[in-house]
Protein backbone atom coordinates (compact mmCIF):
# COMPACT_ATOMS: atom_id res chain seq x y z
CA UNK A 1 0.00 0.00 0.00
CA UNK A 2 1.16 3.41 -1.09
CA UNK A 3 1.13 5.88 1.82
CA UNK A 4 -2.13 8.43 0.64
CA UNK A 5 -0.89 11.95 1.50
CA UNK A 6 -3.38 14.90 2.13
CA UNK A 7 -3.26 18.60 1.32
CA UNK A 8 -3.80 21.13 3.80
CA UNK A 9 -3.76 25.10 3.07
CA UNK A 10 -2.62 26.56 5.85
CA UNK A 11 -3.20 30.96 6.30
CA UNK A 12 0.38 32.10 7.96
CA UNK A 13 1.05 35.40 9.83
CA UNK A 14 4.43 37.40 10.39
CA UNK A 15 6.53 36.51 6.75
CA UNK A 16 7.65 39.96 6.85
CA UNK A 17 10.45 39.34 4.92
CA UNK A 18 11.55 37.48 1.64
CA UNK A 19 13.84 34.96 3.52
CA UNK A 20 10.78 33.98 6.02
CA UNK A 21 9.91 31.62 3.00
CA UNK A 22 13.26 29.71 3.51
CA UNK A 23 13.02 29.82 6.82
CA UNK A 24 9.42 28.28 7.43
CA UNK A 25 10.27 25.42 4.33
CA UNK A 26 13.14 24.62 6.10
CA UNK A 27 11.57 24.29 9.63
CA UNK A 28 8.59 22.17 8.73
CA UNK A 29 10.50 19.89 6.32
CA UNK A 30 11.92 18.70 9.47
CA UNK A 31 9.18 17.32 10.85
CA UNK A 32 7.63 13.90 10.85
CA UNK A 33 5.13 12.96 8.17
CA UNK A 34 5.47 15.89 6.31
CA UNK A 35 6.33 15.26 2.73
CA UNK A 36 5.96 18.88 1.02
CA UNK A 37 6.13 22.62 2.18
CA UNK A 38 5.32 25.37 -0.22
CA UNK A 39 5.16 28.98 0.96
CA UNK A 40 3.26 31.58 -0.62
CA UNK A 41 4.52 34.74 0.51
CA UNK A 42 1.86 37.01 -1.88
CA UNK A 43 -0.93 35.24 -0.56
CA UNK A 44 0.30 34.58 2.98
CA UNK A 45 -0.28 30.76 2.84
CA UNK A 46 1.57 27.07 2.83
CA UNK A 47 0.61 24.76 1.12
CA UNK A 48 1.23 21.38 3.00
CA UNK A 49 1.81 17.57 1.75
CA UNK A 50 1.49 15.43 5.05
CA UNK A 51 0.91 11.91 5.55
CA UNK A 52 -0.87 12.11 8.34
CA UNK A 53 -5.32 12.04 9.31
CA UNK A 54 -5.05 14.88 11.41
CA UNK A 55 -7.62 17.54 11.98
CA UNK A 56 -6.11 20.35 10.04
CA UNK A 57 -6.59 22.98 13.26
CA UNK A 58 -5.09 20.48 15.05
CA UNK A 59 -2.30 20.28 12.59
CA UNK A 60 -2.23 23.86 12.40
CA UNK A 61 -1.38 24.14 16.27
CA UNK A 62 1.32 21.19 15.90
CA UNK A 63 3.14 22.95 13.44
CA UNK A 64 2.65 26.83 14.70
CA UNK A 65 4.26 25.57 17.83
CA UNK A 66 7.48 24.65 15.71
CA UNK A 67 7.52 28.27 14.25
CA UNK A 68 5.69 30.06 17.02
CA UNK A 69 9.12 31.21 18.40
CA UNK A 70 10.39 32.63 15.33
CA UNK A 71 7.22 34.87 15.07
CA UNK A 72 4.95 32.89 12.62
CA UNK A 73 1.42 31.49 13.32
CA UNK A 74 -0.46 29.06 11.12
CA UNK A 75 -4.38 29.08 10.93
CA UNK A 76 -6.86 27.16 8.98
CA UNK A 77 -8.96 30.44 9.03
CA UNK A 78 -7.52 34.09 7.68
CA UNK A 79 -6.56 36.05 10.58
CA UNK A 80 -7.71 39.53 9.75
CA UNK A 81 -4.35 41.97 9.45
CA UNK A 82 -4.64 44.03 12.80
CA UNK A 83 -5.33 47.26 11.66
CA UNK A 84 -3.51 49.11 13.98
CA UNK A 85 0.04 47.62 11.91
CA UNK A 86 -0.16 50.30 9.50
CA UNK A 87 -0.79 53.04 11.80
CA UNK A 88 2.70 52.05 13.59
CA UNK A 89 5.03 53.78 10.98
CA UNK A 90 3.39 57.19 11.78
CA UNK A 91 3.94 56.75 14.74
CA UNK A 92 7.65 55.70 14.11
CA UNK A 93 8.55 57.88 11.52
CA UNK A 94 8.63 60.82 14.41
CA UNK A 95 10.13 58.86 16.80
CA UNK A 96 12.99 58.25 14.41
CA UNK A 97 13.38 62.03 13.65
CA UNK A 98 13.50 62.86 16.95
CA UNK A 99 16.75 60.64 17.24
CA UNK A 100 18.65 62.04 14.27
CA UNK A 101 17.46 65.47 15.43
CA UNK A 102 18.54 65.08 18.66
CA UNK A 103 22.24 62.72 17.26
CA UNK A 104 23.16 65.99 15.18
CA UNK A 105 22.33 68.27 17.28
CA UNK A 106 24.55 67.08 19.65
CA UNK A 107 27.28 66.48 16.84
CA UNK A 108 26.67 69.86 15.93
CA UNK A 109 26.82 71.72 19.39
CA UNK A 110 30.69 70.78 19.59
CA UNK A 111 30.89 69.47 22.97
CA UNK A 112 32.17 66.20 21.46
CA UNK A 113 35.11 68.11 20.27
CA UNK A 114 37.26 68.30 24.33
CA UNK A 115 41.08 67.80 22.65
CA UNK A 116 43.19 65.35 24.56
CA UNK A 117 46.60 66.61 24.94
CA UNK A 118 49.63 64.63 26.06
CA UNK A 119 50.62 61.54 25.67
CA UNK A 120 47.65 58.81 24.62
CA UNK A 121 47.73 56.13 27.25
CA UNK A 122 45.55 53.13 27.50
CA UNK A 123 43.25 55.35 30.27
CA UNK A 124 43.14 58.07 27.28
CA UNK A 125 42.18 56.09 24.82
CA UNK A 126 39.63 54.55 26.97
CA UNK A 127 38.44 58.13 27.11
CA UNK A 128 38.18 58.70 23.66
CA UNK A 129 36.82 55.61 22.93
CA UNK A 130 33.90 57.11 25.16
CA UNK A 131 33.09 60.12 22.93
CA UNK A 132 34.17 58.14 19.81
CA UNK A 133 30.98 55.84 20.36
CA UNK A 134 28.57 59.10 20.52
CA UNK A 135 30.30 61.08 18.03
CA UNK A 136 29.26 60.92 14.17
CA UNK A 137 31.32 57.78 13.70
CA UNK A 138 27.93 56.54 15.73
CA UNK A 139 26.27 57.42 12.68
CA UNK A 140 28.01 54.43 10.54
CA UNK A 141 29.61 51.89 13.13
CA UNK A 142 26.02 52.46 15.71
CA UNK A 143 23.98 52.77 12.54
CA UNK A 144 25.24 49.45 11.15
CA UNK A 145 25.28 47.91 14.74
CA UNK A 146 21.69 48.71 15.31
CA UNK A 147 20.02 47.78 11.62
CA UNK A 148 21.64 44.29 12.24
CA UNK A 149 20.94 43.69 15.86
CA UNK A 150 17.47 44.88 14.89
CA UNK A 151 17.93 42.51 12.10
CA UNK A 152 18.73 39.56 13.99
CA UNK A 153 16.18 39.86 16.97
CA UNK A 154 13.42 39.91 14.53
CA UNK A 155 14.29 36.70 12.47
CA UNK A 156 15.85 34.71 15.48
CA UNK A 157 15.24 33.97 19.06
CA UNK A 158 19.50 33.33 19.51
CA UNK A 159 20.24 37.03 19.30
CA UNK A 160 21.82 37.50 22.60
CA UNK A 161 24.48 34.86 21.80
CA UNK A 162 25.34 36.74 18.23
CA UNK A 163 25.49 39.93 20.22
CA UNK A 164 27.95 38.64 22.47
CA UNK A 165 30.17 37.33 19.92
CA UNK A 166 30.42 40.34 17.91
CA UNK A 167 31.00 42.03 20.68
CA UNK A 168 34.10 39.79 21.63
CA UNK A 169 35.25 39.58 17.85
CA UNK A 170 35.04 43.47 17.80
CA UNK A 171 37.07 43.84 21.36
CA UNK A 172 40.20 41.11 19.99
CA UNK A 173 40.28 41.54 16.56
CA UNK A 174 40.99 45.52 17.73
CA UNK A 175 43.60 44.32 20.34
CA UNK A 176 44.88 42.21 18.14
CA UNK A 177 45.27 44.37 15.14
CA UNK A 178 45.99 47.02 17.09
CA UNK A 179 49.17 44.94 18.63
CA UNK A 180 49.98 43.93 14.87
CA UNK A 181 49.97 47.79 14.34
CA UNK A 182 52.32 48.44 17.20
CA UNK A 183 55.02 45.93 16.32
CA UNK A 184 54.93 46.44 12.15
CA UNK A 185 55.18 50.28 12.94
CA UNK A 186 55.05 52.32 10.15
CA UNK A 187 55.44 49.88 7.41
CA UNK A 188 51.78 49.39 6.69
CA UNK A 189 49.35 52.16 5.77
CA UNK A 190 45.91 52.24 5.95
CA UNK A 191 44.19 52.30 3.05
CA UNK A 192 41.45 55.57 2.61
CA UNK A 193 39.64 54.42 -0.36
CA UNK A 194 39.13 50.84 0.87
CA UNK A 195 37.95 52.00 4.26
CA UNK A 196 36.07 54.65 2.47
CA UNK A 197 34.50 51.92 0.31
CA UNK A 198 33.92 49.85 3.11
CA UNK A 199 32.02 52.93 4.69
CA UNK A 200 29.59 53.10 1.63
CA UNK A 201 29.24 49.41 1.73
CA UNK A 202 28.07 49.83 5.33
CA UNK A 203 25.59 52.52 4.46
CA UNK A 204 23.91 50.82 1.74
CA UNK A 205 23.34 48.09 3.85
CA UNK A 206 21.75 50.28 6.70
CA UNK A 207 19.43 51.89 4.02
CA UNK A 208 18.17 48.24 2.67
CA UNK A 209 17.93 46.64 6.43
CA UNK A 210 16.04 50.02 7.14
CA UNK A 211 13.71 50.09 4.56
CA UNK A 212 13.05 45.96 5.67
CA UNK A 213 12.33 47.15 8.96
CA UNK A 214 10.15 50.08 8.30
CA UNK A 215 8.05 47.30 6.44
CA UNK A 216 7.63 49.45 3.59
CA UNK A 217 8.36 46.68 1.51
CA UNK A 218 6.26 44.33 2.85
CA UNK A 219 3.47 46.31 3.21
CA UNK A 220 3.02 47.01 -0.48
CA UNK A 221 4.04 43.56 -1.20
CA UNK A 222 7.19 43.94 -2.63
CA UNK A 223 9.82 41.47 -1.45
CA UNK A 224 12.64 43.25 -2.77
CA UNK A 225 15.50 42.78 -2.82
CA UNK A 226 15.21 38.99 -2.31
CA UNK A 227 18.75 37.79 -3.22
CA UNK A 228 20.44 39.82 -0.34
CA UNK A 229 18.04 39.11 2.22
CA UNK A 230 18.54 35.71 1.33
CA UNK A 231 22.09 35.50 1.52
CA UNK A 232 21.74 37.31 4.83
CA UNK A 233 19.09 34.41 5.93
CA UNK A 234 22.05 32.23 5.41
CA UNK A 235 24.59 33.80 7.07
CA UNK A 236 23.29 35.16 10.30
CA UNK A 237 23.22 31.56 11.82
CA UNK A 238 26.30 31.17 11.89
CA UNK A 239 28.97 31.98 14.47
CA UNK A 240 31.75 33.52 12.84
CA UNK A 241 29.37 35.92 10.90
CA UNK A 242 29.37 38.39 14.09
CA UNK A 243 32.67 37.81 15.05
CA UNK A 244 33.78 38.56 11.35
CA UNK A 245 31.51 41.74 11.25
CA UNK A 246 33.07 42.77 14.62
CA UNK A 247 36.71 42.39 13.26
CA UNK A 248 35.26 44.38 10.06
CA UNK A 249 34.34 47.33 12.16
CA UNK A 250 38.29 48.10 12.78
CA UNK A 251 38.59 49.09 9.16
CA UNK A 252 34.88 51.04 8.57
CA UNK A 253 35.76 54.82 8.31
CA UNK A 254 35.88 56.67 11.55
CA UNK A 255 38.45 59.38 12.29
CA UNK A 256 38.44 58.80 16.13
CA UNK A 257 39.48 54.91 14.65
CA UNK A 258 41.88 55.66 12.47
CA UNK A 259 43.47 58.10 15.01
CA UNK A 260 43.70 55.52 16.91
CA UNK A 261 45.67 53.23 14.85
CA UNK A 262 47.68 55.44 13.77
CA UNK A 263 48.54 56.10 17.60
CA UNK A 264 49.14 52.31 18.10
CA UNK A 265 50.86 51.86 14.71
CA UNK A 266 54.05 54.74 16.57
CA UNK A 267 53.30 53.32 20.03
CA UNK A 268 56.60 50.99 19.15
CA UNK A 269 55.65 47.83 20.41
CA UNK A 270 52.96 44.96 19.96
CA UNK A 271 51.84 45.08 23.79
CA UNK A 272 51.07 49.26 23.83
CA UNK A 273 49.73 48.49 20.54
CA UNK A 274 47.17 45.77 21.73
CA UNK A 275 46.51 47.88 25.01
CA UNK A 276 45.66 51.27 23.14
CA UNK A 277 43.49 49.81 20.33
CA UNK A 278 41.95 47.41 23.33
CA UNK A 279 41.33 50.49 25.47
CA UNK A 280 39.43 52.66 22.75
CA UNK A 281 37.08 50.02 21.80
CA UNK A 282 36.43 48.85 25.67
CA UNK A 283 35.10 52.85 25.46
CA UNK A 284 33.07 52.13 22.98
CA UNK A 285 31.35 49.31 24.17
CA UNK A 286 28.92 50.70 26.60
CA UNK A 287 27.29 52.63 23.52
CA UNK A 288 27.49 49.76 21.47
CA UNK A 289 26.14 47.08 23.57
CA UNK A 290 23.35 49.31 24.73
CA UNK A 291 22.49 49.41 21.09
CA UNK A 292 22.40 45.58 20.60
CA UNK A 293 21.22 44.64 23.61
CA UNK A 294 18.61 47.08 23.81
CA UNK A 295 17.20 46.11 20.70
CA UNK A 296 17.08 42.42 22.02
CA UNK A 297 14.91 43.70 24.95
CA UNK A 298 12.85 46.17 22.66
CA UNK A 299 12.14 43.47 19.88
CA UNK A 300 10.72 40.70 22.54
CA UNK A 301 8.80 43.70 24.24
CA UNK A 302 5.06 44.41 23.33
CA UNK A 303 5.96 47.41 21.13
CA UNK A 304 7.84 45.27 19.49
CA UNK A 305 6.48 46.05 16.19
CA UNK A 306 7.24 50.36 16.95
CA UNK A 307 10.21 49.83 18.02
CA UNK A 308 11.40 47.81 14.57
CA UNK A 309 9.48 50.68 12.43
CA UNK A 310 11.62 53.92 14.66
CA UNK A 311 14.99 51.79 14.38
CA UNK A 312 14.20 51.65 10.87
CA UNK A 313 13.68 55.48 10.34
CA UNK A 314 16.43 56.52 12.57
CA UNK A 315 18.75 53.84 10.34
CA UNK A 316 17.89 55.33 6.87
CA UNK A 317 18.65 58.44 8.16
CA UNK A 318 22.13 57.96 9.16
CA UNK A 319 22.30 55.68 6.35
CA UNK A 320 21.67 59.00 4.27
CA UNK A 321 24.28 60.87 6.11
CA UNK A 322 26.79 58.01 6.14
CA UNK A 323 26.10 57.39 1.99
CA UNK A 324 26.63 61.28 1.28
CA UNK A 325 29.44 61.72 3.17
CA UNK A 326 31.29 59.03 2.21
CA UNK A 327 30.54 59.86 -1.74
CA UNK A 328 31.79 63.43 -0.85
CA UNK A 329 35.12 62.03 1.67
CA UNK A 330 36.08 60.12 -2.00
CA UNK A 331 35.84 63.29 -4.00
CA UNK A 332 32.36 62.05 -6.08
CA UNK A 333 30.04 64.60 -5.28
CA UNK A 334 30.90 67.60 -3.50
CA UNK A 335 29.86 68.09 0.45
CA UNK A 336 26.57 68.49 0.82
CA UNK A 337 27.21 69.81 4.60
CA UNK A 338 29.71 70.65 7.29
CA UNK A 339 28.48 68.95 10.81
CA UNK B 1 -1.74 52.08 20.75
CA UNK B 2 -5.70 51.61 20.14
CA UNK B 3 -5.87 55.24 20.65
CA UNK B 4 -3.91 55.80 17.43
CA UNK B 5 -6.28 56.76 15.09
CA UNK B 6 -6.67 59.21 12.17
CA UNK B 7 -6.57 62.48 13.82
CA UNK B 8 -3.41 61.70 15.20
CA UNK B 9 -2.02 60.60 12.33
CA UNK B 10 -2.18 64.01 10.76
CA UNK B 11 -0.86 65.59 13.95
CA UNK B 12 1.76 62.85 13.05
CA UNK B 13 2.52 64.51 9.53
CA UNK B 14 2.71 67.67 11.24
CA UNK B 15 5.65 66.53 13.93
CA UNK B 16 7.11 65.10 10.87
CA UNK B 17 7.35 68.07 8.24
CA UNK B 18 8.17 70.03 11.74
CA UNK B 19 11.51 67.66 12.68
CA UNK B 20 12.36 67.77 8.83
CA UNK B 21 12.49 71.05 8.75
CA UNK B 22 14.63 71.05 12.06
CA UNK B 23 17.34 68.47 10.16
CA UNK B 24 17.32 70.78 7.57
CA UNK B 25 18.16 73.86 9.75
CA UNK B 26 21.21 71.51 11.26
CA UNK B 27 22.60 70.70 7.98
CA UNK B 28 22.52 73.56 5.97
CA UNK B 29 23.44 76.12 9.05
CA UNK B 30 26.72 77.97 8.92
CA UNK B 31 28.90 77.41 11.77
CA UNK B 32 30.15 80.48 12.68
CA UNK B 33 32.30 81.85 9.91
CA UNK B 34 35.54 82.61 11.17
CA UNK B 35 37.77 85.38 9.22
CA UNK B 36 40.66 85.27 11.44
CA UNK B 37 44.11 85.99 9.29
CA UNK B 38 45.27 82.68 8.51
CA UNK B 39 47.01 83.79 5.21
CA UNK B 40 50.81 85.16 5.11
CA UNK B 41 53.29 85.93 3.21
CA UNK B 42 57.08 85.01 4.14
CA UNK B 43 60.13 85.01 1.68
CA UNK B 44 57.80 84.95 -0.90
CA UNK B 45 55.99 81.95 0.09
CA UNK B 46 52.33 82.19 1.11
CA UNK B 47 51.11 80.27 4.10
CA UNK B 48 47.85 79.07 4.88
CA UNK B 49 47.02 78.02 8.29
CA UNK B 50 44.29 76.21 9.03
CA UNK B 51 43.14 74.21 12.40
CA UNK B 52 41.72 70.55 12.85
CA UNK B 53 39.57 69.24 15.35
CA UNK B 54 35.97 68.59 15.07
CA UNK B 55 36.13 70.47 11.97
CA UNK B 56 38.14 72.94 10.08
CA UNK B 57 38.51 76.13 10.93
CA UNK B 58 38.24 78.90 8.77
CA UNK B 59 35.71 77.15 6.92
CA UNK B 60 36.64 79.19 3.84
CA UNK B 61 39.80 81.15 3.34
CA UNK B 62 40.98 83.60 0.44
CA UNK B 63 44.64 83.75 -0.42
CA UNK B 64 46.43 85.06 -3.57
CA UNK B 65 46.78 83.43 -6.94
CA UNK B 66 49.52 82.82 -8.87
CA UNK B 67 52.03 82.75 -5.95
CA UNK B 68 53.59 79.42 -4.19
CA UNK B 69 51.68 78.45 -1.45
CA UNK B 70 51.98 76.04 1.38
CA UNK B 71 49.10 74.75 3.65
CA UNK B 72 49.79 74.11 7.09
CA UNK B 73 47.27 72.51 9.24
CA UNK B 74 47.55 72.57 12.65
CA UNK B 75 46.20 69.70 14.70
CA UNK B 76 45.85 70.02 19.08
CA UNK B 77 44.55 66.72 20.35
CA UNK B 78 42.95 66.10 17.21
CA UNK B 79 41.15 63.00 17.54
CA UNK B 80 38.11 63.45 15.23
CA UNK B 81 37.53 62.78 12.04
CA UNK B 82 39.42 66.12 10.85
CA UNK B 83 42.50 64.23 11.69
CA UNK B 84 42.02 62.13 8.59
CA UNK B 85 42.69 64.35 5.67
CA UNK B 86 41.80 64.49 2.05
CA UNK B 87 42.29 67.25 -0.29
CA UNK B 88 41.72 65.45 -3.85
CA UNK B 89 42.73 68.34 -6.31
CA UNK B 90 46.54 67.94 -4.16
CA UNK B 91 46.36 64.38 -4.49
CA UNK B 92 47.08 64.40 -0.33
CA UNK B 93 45.54 61.62 1.54
CA UNK B 94 46.74 61.27 5.61
CA UNK B 95 45.98 60.95 9.13
CA UNK B 96 47.46 63.82 10.83
CA UNK B 97 49.27 63.43 13.83
CA UNK B 98 47.10 64.12 17.15
CA UNK B 99 49.51 67.36 17.76
CA UNK B 100 51.53 69.20 15.74
CA UNK B 101 51.86 71.36 12.28
CA UNK B 102 51.66 69.02 8.76
CA UNK B 103 52.94 71.37 5.69
CA UNK B 104 51.42 70.30 2.33
CA UNK B 105 52.45 71.71 -0.75
CA UNK B 106 49.85 73.01 -2.87
CA UNK B 107 52.73 74.41 -5.68
CA UNK B 108 50.98 78.01 -7.28
CA UNK B 109 47.60 77.74 -7.29
CA UNK B 110 45.69 79.27 -10.43
CA UNK B 111 42.55 81.89 -9.60
CA UNK B 112 39.13 80.71 -9.59
CA UNK B 113 40.25 77.27 -8.81
CA UNK B 114 39.51 76.65 -5.30
CA UNK B 115 40.84 74.03 -2.91
CA UNK B 116 38.82 71.67 -1.16
CA UNK B 117 39.66 69.34 2.05
CA UNK B 118 37.40 67.06 3.05
CA UNK B 119 37.85 64.75 6.14
CA UNK B 120 37.98 60.66 5.36
CA UNK B 121 33.83 60.15 6.55
CA UNK B 122 33.21 63.06 4.88
CA UNK B 123 31.26 65.35 7.09
CA UNK B 124 33.74 68.34 7.71
CA UNK B 125 35.81 70.22 5.22
CA UNK B 126 37.30 73.72 4.27
CA UNK B 127 37.58 75.96 1.44
CA UNK B 128 40.69 78.38 -0.07
CA UNK B 129 39.42 80.29 -2.41
CA UNK B 130 42.24 81.85 -4.63
CA UNK B 131 41.64 85.45 -5.95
Amino acid sequence: MDVKYKTYTFHVTGTHCASCKILIEDILKEQDKIKNVQVDLKKETVLIEADSNQDPKELAQILTDKIKSNGYTLSVDKKTQEKINDNTIWQAIPIGLIFLVLFFILQKSGILNLGMGGKTTPLTSFIIGLIASVSSCLAIVGGLVLSLSAKVSQDEVNDKKNFTLFHIGRLASFALLGGVLGAVGQTIGINFTFSAMLGIAASIIMLLLGLNLTGVFSRNRITLPTGIFNFFRKIEHKTLTPIIIGFGTFFLPCGFTQSMQIVALSSGSFISGFMIMFSFALGTLPMLALLSFGSASFAHGKHASLFFKSVGVVVIGLGIFALLAGLAGLGIINPLFNI
Amino acid sequence: MKIFNGINKTASIIVTFGLIITLIIIFTGKSNPESAQNVEIRNGIQYITINARGGYFPNVSSAKAGVPTKLIMKTGGTYDCSASLVINSVGFKKILPQTGETEIDLGKPEAEKPIQGVCGMGMYNFLINFI
